[in-house]
């Protein structure tokens, strides 16, 4: 019973990873940005979904916000940071660097704001109950599975058959085509923006009222959609999607093989070994040099 | 000549005033950022208080500050900041937190005779890192002594499980529960070790359902400790819950879960007609419009402790350094400090009651007090 409910936590987790790591894939992917503040977009959300909760305004009002919050985030970021350090030709570094300290600062200015202490959303719902013998599982733990389902779902019908989201996989094949055809790929950068941030709001939500919410939370976010990015293949959004998967049950079921303290490890044991043995990751495509 | 001797007069005035009003600057290494800062802002109260209160009454000749560095609670910055504050701030006294970071930066104090002062980190060894390091807080052995009695003999509570956290804090904690809880007829029936950024406790949770504990101790700090209450809670863990004086922060004992924990912390009677206790309270009741914690008292006597050294060496003409201060200390022997009249032990480590608390409605209640020799 314990590698069920071990497994059943493990997929809650891994929803939240891959909802959060997608988002990050998808915007690496299109536009070549290595968007650090990903993890600032997630705090964001967060913070705004507990600020209009604990305002009494209510859950659909709060995720509206939060939404909002994540959205204006990530196109404000994409316009005034990236944009501009593109157009004076700045480096893959340069903007990793810059996208660093913008989540810096955001650490800092939810601290100022907010406190640095631990927030959380008091909900029924993150209360587990006695399913089965042993078997404890949330009300959220569906509710993370059914949004990874959706969510992820409506992104696949989006890329696969909108014009859009056909441009926006153009945008990662051959920025240069892209304009040839007409379209502006400044336009489409921050269509993926828009998408990327959105993607990141369910799993913060989910996180405020299960985990719990500090101003430094983005860091650990982060770290998560580098590997699930790296493991499922750069720019794969279906690979980080499945590694995302794979990290979050591996990290529950690590704890029948292993000391607890050796479970975020499992994590990072993992992403090694793809660098080392499969460097393209799971569905990503290999480069020759 | 007449103008030239005026010249010379008023020049050696001005040299002896300044040379007697000295200023002092005294380090302090907390956690201003990360995921443990709440902890740099409760500490930074009772040190800022205390600093008004020294300069307010002119206990050195000059004025004291702080010169206050970013540890983040992690050793590694804690050394940067320390060599800043020995090499280039040039203090003879410094403030420090935490376990694993006091312990990182007592070979620099020890080394360059700078004395550090912790009244944050109980990890059980602080009491043997050197003459130049002191507490102002009792360590957490006296902690795990002062609840596991009670848990397993008055609330029969036998089976422990331990969620630490997997540094040199945690280490000490598993090491006394280890040592403590056959001597009372308890036992350790669980031991879960979580690194430093782990947010996810889950299947922790279905581990300790699984070990049938009664009581499940809670060895973290910061954000992870209310972090791991929350999801052991929301994760069908029912036993009681635990834990030592890091957990009596707002953040945690607001925590709806946390409702019905036991926790210790030292005893502070802040209704004692100590002189120097009420203007403590009263004076951080005004200044910050809240209840003081045992956390402001360890700062505030920690500084206060500066000022009254310094006080009494400029008093016999000697220079305030780490050496002098050093001396100073040994030979007043007893200090007037918030909380009464207190000694340090032999190993630089000051003795208080423990008292055991109930968390209820977000506040604690003492059910227990238990003194050491």
């Amino acid at each position: 019973m314990l590698a069920l409910q071990l497994a059943v936590t493990g997929l809650q987790t891994g929803a939240l990873y891959a909802l959060t790591a997608v988002g990050f894939s998808l915007i690496f992917g299109s536009t070549r940005i290595f968007h650090f503040a990903h993890g600032a977009t997630f705090a964001i959300a967060a913070y705004f979904f507990y600020f209009v909760f604990q305002a009494g305004f209510g859950t659909v009002p709060a995720i509206l916000g939060a939404s909002a919050g994540a959205i204006a985030f990530g196109l404000l970021i994409y316009w005034l940071v990236y944009v501009p350090v593109q157009r004076h030709e700045g480096s893959f570094f340069t903007v990793f660097v810059a996208s660093f300290g913008v989540g810096i600062a955001v650490q800092n200015l939810l601290g100022m704001v907010f406190g640095r202490g631990f927030v959380t959303v008091n909900t029924s719902l993150s209360r587990s109950s006695e399913i089965l013998p042993g078997l404890y599982v949330a009300p959220l733990a569906w509710v993370a599975i059914a949004c990874a389902i959706v969510f992820l779902g409506a992104l696949h019908l989006f890329l696969r058959h909108t014009h859009t989201g056909m441009a926006l996989r153009a945008l990662s094949d051959n920025p240069e085509l892209v304009r040839i055809f007409g379209l502006s790929p400044q336009r489409i950068s921050a269509i993926v923006f828009v998408i990327g941030s959105v993607l990141v709001v369910p799993a913060a939500i989910i996180t405020s009222a299960t985990t719990g919410l500090n101003p430094a939370i983005g860091h650990h976010v982060m770290l998560i959609s580098l590997a699930a990015s790296i493991v499922g293949g750069i720019g794969s959004v279906y690979g980080t999607l499945l590694a995302g998967l794979i990290l979050g049950l591996a990290e529950s079921m690590a704890l029948l093989f292993v000391a607890s303290q050796w479970t975020e490890a499992v994590t990072f044991a993992i992403l090694f070994a793809f660098i080392l043995i499969r460097p393209s990751g799971l569905l990503g495509r290999a480069t020759a040099h | 000549m007449l103008a030239k001797s005026k010249i010379i007069l008023t020049a050696s005035i001005l040299a002896a005033t300044t040379a007697s009003a000295e200023d002092y600057t005294v380090g302090a290494l907390f956690p201003l950022s990360g995921a443990n800062a709440i902890y740099g802002e409760i500490f930074m109260a009772g040190a800022d208080l205390a600093v008004e209160h020294i300069n307010a009454d002119g206990m050195v000749s000059g004025t004291v500050s702080i010169a206050y560095e970013d540890s983040q609670a992690l050793p590694q910055p804690a050394m940067v900041g320390m060599t800043k504050l020995v090499n280039v701030t040039g203090v003879p006294y410094t403030l420090s937190a935490f376990t694993g970071v006091s312990k990182a930066i007592s070979t620099l104090g020890q080394r360059n005779q700078v004395v550090v002062v912790n009244g944050g980190g109980v990890g059980p060894d602080l009491a043997e890192l050197g003459e130049y390091f002191w507490n102002v807080i009792p360590l957490a052995n006296l902690e795990v002594r002062a609840l596991v009695p009670y848990a397993v003999s008055e609330l029969a509570l036998p089976n422990v499980a331990l969620v630490y956290v997997d540094d040199p804090l945690g280490q000490a904690m598993e090491a006394e529960l280890e040592a403590v809880l056959p001597e009372v007829g308890g036992e350790l029936v669980g031991s879960y070790s979580v690194p430093t950024t782990a947010q996810q406790f889950s299947g922790i949770a279905a581990q300790i359902r699984s070990s049938d504990a009664d009581l499940v101790y809670i060895a973290s700090y910061g954000n992870q400790q209310v972090q791991i209450v929350k999801q052991l809670r929301d994760n069908g863990v029912d036993a009681q819950f635990a834990s030592y004086s890091g957990y009596t922060v707002n953040d945690a004992l607001e925590l709806p879960e946390s409702e019905g924990m036991l926790v210790t912390s030292q005893s502070v009677d802040f209704g004692s007609d100590n002189p120097m206790t009420q203007r403590f309270v009263e004076g951080f009741r005004e200044k910050y419009d809240q209840e003081p914690t045992a956390y402001n008292v360890n700062y505030y006597n920690a500084t206060m402790l500066f000022g009254i050294l310094a006080e009494a060496l400029e008093a016999d003409g000697t220079e305030v350094t780490g050496e002098t201060l050093l001396a100073k200390r040994r030979e007043m022997e007893s200090f007037d400090l918030v909380g009464g009249t207190v000694s340090f032990q032999d190993n630089g480590t000051l003795l208080f009651p423990i008292e055991v608390k109930r968390i209820e409605g977000g506040a604690t209640t003492t059910i227990s007090s238990v003194s050491f020799e």
